[in-house]
């Protein structure tokens, strides 16, 4: 947020902002489709970065797998109809069932949510992009690549047979050999990348991005909802990719994070993993509560009640779904009072999500509500998704939990909250949203015949389920000999399953049709109010032909502004530089603060995450001493796309936007896009560090086996090296913040650029002699193992700003500076890593005191 | 009727046949019928809603029904669960200490024969009826989970940890019990049983079975 | 604008109370403070509620210290100390009849 304050200066950027003068249409349109479309033929697959493209790319994926997910469910159900299911064996059914969780959470939801936040925010704060279009594309990729490792796994069967929860020690080497686990925590993390891409670029959109005038106080709530929703994905999925390092380093080095017998707990898996794994949860709901927020009212003819108490909602929810996670461990015989923490906070967080349920209830009071498709699969919400909450209250109640915990009741609750509060929602959204996306009208019928198909299926199916765990039945077991009391109930979930497929395959194939036999659609046939409306069906690349100001968020009429923005009445019309344009605007206000440069067109993200797959798959293949070249590529690759962000910054200029209004290109200190990025993804950073110390400290006091015998390292050797630790990279940010500061100087920076890069060097040389000399064997005790992440987090972290540091002596030669970010950026990364390094040399040095 | 006959089961939560087991259920019922009440409540808004548009004050959905009604329907239910919960732990004042020893698959049990040593067996835990028993649950390898759904909720079998559980019998008789914690291949066919014998029988059953395994 | 920073720290002092407590209660636990009284209650059980009550405190201070009024910039940051106000006192609740370790 810091960066917004400068932002305050452009005092000239009045919200009364002038329209340009009407222009052809088809004239702006040409001239922009030449700057903004995707390259042609199958290069254009590759090469493409647009929102637009890479937002349907990333849901239709994400559709394919949930195909996939939905066979593999077919198959557990078709194994369960009977007591005696011979039709798999029990390795390939724990394989299925590992898989289905996996997909369904890691292949289809998050990225659904992600495709849905990326094609659509742009269009709904009335912008041509997302903030880092490289960065889409390169998650998209990693989605593809990392989901694709674990298919080719599942194909091979080699998948992960786990559970889709992992728990050490049946996942660690001893009782999981071969390479099934080590797909799931290298692919997943793989996939994981996207995510905090994802997240990264969505903070930064909705904060910087909005039209001009659209404050904050007024964005549609689906902003909000996302907003949420990447703020809890910087924060939630940091602690997952921790444990999943930590576990791969266990089987790949025999470092004993998790085994007890070396001062390891197999319970630090268990709290990192639902650290995130119940967050997981709300990230996938929020999204989905966005879309209800924007289409109920809609489809109400009115407006949302109760927005500030929305708004409200999504924040307590955003924080308190953090303090939940251990209720999905009240049996693992923690005293009772903890639980009780957790049971409360548990009832807690049913709170908010009532407050949205009324405000949406008592929306449909306040309007006309009618009945439309949307419609239908909204009431299917409200229906599934109520009782999914019921019983997740009782969930949250200890003894009832002491009883229904890892039951079937439980895979009914979780399925009527999921399906419930994220499948119906999402279908709901496809109804509403596919004639934005292709032009097109439905055809009317097919897809209510589907929604009646997919809601009897659906509850047929899990309904009977809860008493199915009530009376007994055990999760993740593939035969029930002695339990026939169990066999009705079994086999009319899967009948009733197969149902619910059926209704499913038929809302694809709704899909299908609209998309190709669809009459073409008026411009806005919903008569929604808000500026995904306001352009051409389908949409083109750019969105808008020029930018909605504070006249057309004023105004909520997508009919009248689309036309007007079309003709180039709006802001920075056209793309008479031939370039990607946008407006960056201040995070609260939405005042236009200046004009940002997109990269085109780059098969760059492409390459960038090809190299990060050899890395996954070198680790996979076991041959660790080749894997670190594929991240020489990768830092290789990286340090050429912020060549290509100082190649576009070299600006500068004034450009006009509208009558009287003149915006700088690109500042480069503090208030970029880029900067903003960096701040975000230092949060998701700062938070894997925090679940680090997390880790030192649950181990310390919690986990049996300790203490340990004295290590060797606690000697004089050792804490001279760790003080010249903590002097190379303070010396390290003395520089960064001096170069910081004398950049529009430009004078006499290439010194102490060079002493950053001595600092961080002398750092790393420490670091090396540590490892070398003075550390214990990080395979005796999970303290030496803990310290050696501990070197490793930073020693990685040197590194990278050391890379920072030559990059900007290389800009210093190349004569780029005055306008780069990368001296901000360097210093923002290098505080980062100095106050963690020496958080990380005070952490060691404390519990060697202690000790 | 028809719906209590259909809550039996060797397996059932439904069908207690101990204090904790009975006061979880009797939670269960009164849940079910709370949940039930506001299912119906909220879909008869839902229908309600459905008609000409009428003025709505914002501060009834959000804050009245939103915020306090919930609290107080929350607030009372964390009472409820707190209260329960607490009169189910094991407080050091049981009869009985056995232990539960789960590995990949199976489970060994240890019994007290008062001479101050232990009786083991394998797949069956005998306990005296209509007295606290608590169980002390570990494991050998991987985590596993302790559950006889008549008698008490689960604890899980965690490697390095012992785990101490409360179950009681009212009656004498037999009660099946499975690991409920996903173990790995052999994860379904993790069964044990535990019989409760009538207590003044207990001392007899000890020195049987001592006999038993002395063999 | 300070006002969406703002509306955070109700909420942030939730976490940090209850982390503060769940993490008092697994030292005390480990390092026996159960078996020590002090002012009627065990030292584990008084060092919990000190940093509840702290926690609350320091929420009826941002409650008071941020200003009111209709205007939403306004509005969110003390609905946001409100929610960490109710959130404290709810969530730790327990912390007065429930078994310690
Ligand atoms: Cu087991």
């Amino acid at each position: 947020m810091t960066d917004t304050v400068a932002a305050e200066g452009v005092g000239d950027a009045t919200l009364d902002i002038p329209a340009n003068p009407p222009r052809r249409a088809l004239g702006l349109h040409r001239e922009l489709s030449r700057v903004w479309s995707n390259d042609r033929g199958w290069r254009g697959q590759v090469t493409a970065v647009n929102h637009t493209t890479l937002g349907l790319r990333f849901m239709a994926t994400a559709l394919v797998f949930f195909a996939i997910g939905g066979v593999l469910a077919m198959l557990i159900r078709a194994q369960l109809a009977t007591r005696q299911g011979a039709f798999l064996d029990t390795e390939l059914y724990n394989q299925i069932f590992t898989m289905h969780g996996s997909i369904m959470m890691f292949l289809f939801a998050i990225p659904m949510l992600e495709g849905l936040g990326i094609y659509l925010l742009p269009k709904l704060l009335g912008t041509r992009d997302m903030a880092f279009p490289r960065l889409t594309a390169l998650g998209y990729w990693c989605y593809l690549f990392g989901g694709l490792i674990l298919l080719a796994a599942l194909a091979a069967g080699v998948a992960p047979r786990d559970g889709w929860f992992m728990y050490t020690p049946l996942s660690s080497a001893e009782f999981s050999p071969g390479i099934n686990a080590d797909v799931w925590l290298l692919g997943v993390t793989f996939v994981e990348i996207s995510a905090l891409a994802a997240a990264v670029e969505i903070t930064v959109t909705i904060l910087r991005q909005r039209a001009p005038g659209m404050r904050l106080t007024q964005m549609p709530l689906f902003a909000w909802y996302m907003l949420g929703t990447a703020a809890m994905m910087l924060v939630g999925f940091p602690p997952l990719i921790l444990a999943s390092v930590l576990l791969e380093v266990e089987r790949a080095f025999d470092w004993p994070f998790f085994d007890v017998a070396r001062g390891g707990d197999p319970l630090l898996w268990q709290h990192l993993f639902w650290m995130f794994g119940h967050p997981e949860v709300y990230i996938i709901f929020l999204p989905a509560a966005g879309a209800i927020s924007t289409i109920l009212p809609a489809l109400c003819r009115t407006s949302i009640l109760g927005y500030g108490g929305i708004v409200a909602a999504i924040l307590a929810l955003v924080f308190l779904s953090f303090g939940l996670w251990v209720h999905h461990m009240f049996a693992i015989g923690i005293p009772h009072l903890a639980l009780t923490f957790f049971s409360a906070a548990s009832l807690a967080v049913a709170v908010p999500t009532a407050v949205q349920v009324f405000a949406w209830i008592g929306t449909m009071w306040k309007g006309r509500p009618e009945l439309a498709l949307p419609m239908l699969y909204i009431l299917g919400f409200f229906l599934t998704f109520v009782m999914g909450g019921l019983t997740g209250v009782m969930l949250a109640v200890i003894p009832f939990n002491w009883q229904a915990h890892d039951t079937a009741f439980v895979t009914a609750h979780l399925h009527y909250v999921l399906i419930g509060g994220f499948v119906f929602p999402m279908l709901a959204a496809a109804a509403w949203w596919m004639p934005q996306i292709t032009g097109r009208a439905r055809i009317r019928g097919l897809g209510e015949v589907a929604f009646w198909v997919i809601l009897i299926g659906f509850h047929g199916t899990f309904f009977v389920m809860h008493l199915t765990g009530l009376l007994g039945m055990p999760r993740r077991i593939d035969v029930y000999p002695d339990n026939p009391e169990w066999e009705v109930l079994n086999l009319t979930s899967s009948v009733f399953g197969f149902v619910m497929a059926i209704g499913l395959a038929l809302f694809a194939l709704d899909l299908v049709l609209q998309a190709t036999m669809g009459q073409r659609a008026g411009r806005n046939p919903w008569r929604a109010p808000t500026l995904d409306w306001a352009m051409s069906l389908p949409a083109p690349t750019f969105n808008f032909a020029s930018l909605p100001g504070p006249r057309q968020v004023a105004e909520a009429a997508p009919d009248r502004t689309a036309l007007a923005l079309a003709r180039g009445e709006g802001l920075l019309p056209g793309a008479p530089r031939g370039q990607r344009e946008l407006l960056v605007t201040t995070a609260a206000d939405a005042r236009p603060d200046h004009v940002a440069v997109l990269p085109g067109n780059t098969a760059l993200p492409l390459v960038l995450s090809a190299s990060i797959g050899a890395f996954v798959l070198l680790m996979l293949a076991g041959l660790y001493a080749l894997a670190p070249v594929a991240l020489v590529a990768v830092a290789a690759l990286a340090w050429r796309w912020h060549r290509g962000l100082a190649t576009l910054a070299a600006g500068g200029a004034m450009v006009a936007v509208a009558p009287r209004l003149a915006l700088p290109v690109q500042p480069g200190r503090g208030r970029s896009l880029t900067h903003s990025g960096g701040v975000a993804l230092l949060v998701a950073d700062g938070t894997l560090f925090a679940a680090l110390i997390f880790g030192v400290a649950f181990l310390h006091v919690v986990a049996p086996g300790w203490p340990p015998p004295p290590a060797a390292a606690e000697t004089a050797t050792g804490a001279v090296l760790l003080v010249a630790l903590a002097v190379g990279l303070g010396v390290a940010a003395l520089a960064a913040h001096v170069t910081e500061a004398r950049q529009p100087a430009g004078r006499s920076l290439a010194g102490w650029a060079v002493l950053g890069l001595a600092g961080n060097g002398a750092a790393l040389l420490a670091l090396a002699l540590l490892a070398g000399w003075v550390m214990d064997d990080p395979t005796a005790h999970a303290r030496d193992a803990l310290r050696g992440v501990l070197a490793g987090y930073v020693g990685l972290h040197a590194l990278i700003c050391a890379l920072m540091a030559a990059f900007v002596l290389d800009q210093i030669r190349r004569g780029e500076v005055p306008t780069s970010g990368a001296p901000s950026g360097w210093r923002l990364w290098q505080d980062f890593a100095t106050a963690t390094g020496l958080v990380a040399v005070a952490v060691v040095l404390g519990t060697a005191a202690v000790a | 009727m028809l719906l209590l006959a259909g809550c039996g089961g060797p397996l059932s939560s439904l069908d207690p046949a101990g204090p904790a087991a009975g006061a979880t259920a009797v939670l269960w019922w009164a849940m079910l019928i709370g949940a039930g009440v506001l299912t119906l409540m909220v879909l008869g808004l839902l229908a309600a809603g459905f008609g000409r548009p009428r003025p709505v004050r914002e501060g009834r959905w959000t804050v009245g029904l939103g915020l306090w009604f919930s609290i107080a329907v929350l607030s009372a239910l964390l009472a409820a669960g707190v209260w329960v919960g607490e009169r189910l732990l094991p407080r050091g004042d049981a009869v009985v200490t056995v232990e539960a020893h789960a590995r990949q698959w199976g489970w060994r049990f240890g019994h007290p024969d008062g001479r101050g040593g232990r009786i083991e067996t394998d797949g069956t835990l005998h306990i005296p009826a209509g007295q606290p028993v608590d169980v002390i649950v570990t494991s050998a390898d991987v985590i596993h989970s302790f559950w006889v759904p008549r008698l008490a909720g689960k604890i899980d079998a965690i490697p390095g940890r012992a785990n101490r559980l409360r179950i009681e019998a009212d009656t004498p008789g037999s009660f099946d019990g499975l690991c409920a914690e996903f173990c790995g291949l052999g994860h379904a066919g993790m069964r044990f049983r535990v019989i409760a014998h009538p207590p003044d029988d207990w001392p007899a059953v000890l020195e049987t079975l001592g006999e038993e395994t002395a063999e | 604008m300070t006002w969406l920073p703002r509306a955070l720290i109700g909420p942030g002092l939730w976490a940090v109370g209850f982390a503060l407590v769940y993490g008092l209660h697994g030292l005390g636990c480990a390092l026996g403070w159960s078996t020590q009284e002090v002012a009627g209650m065990t030292l584990h059980r008084l060092a919990m509620v000190a940093a509840w009550v702290g926690t609350l405190l320091a929420c009826v201070v941002v409650v008071m210290w941020l200003p009111g009024g209709p205007d939403p910039t306004r509005r969110l940051p003390r609905i946001g100390a409100w929610i960490g106000l109710g959130a404290t006192i709810f969530t730790l609740l327990p912390l007065l009849v429930a078994t310690s370790c």
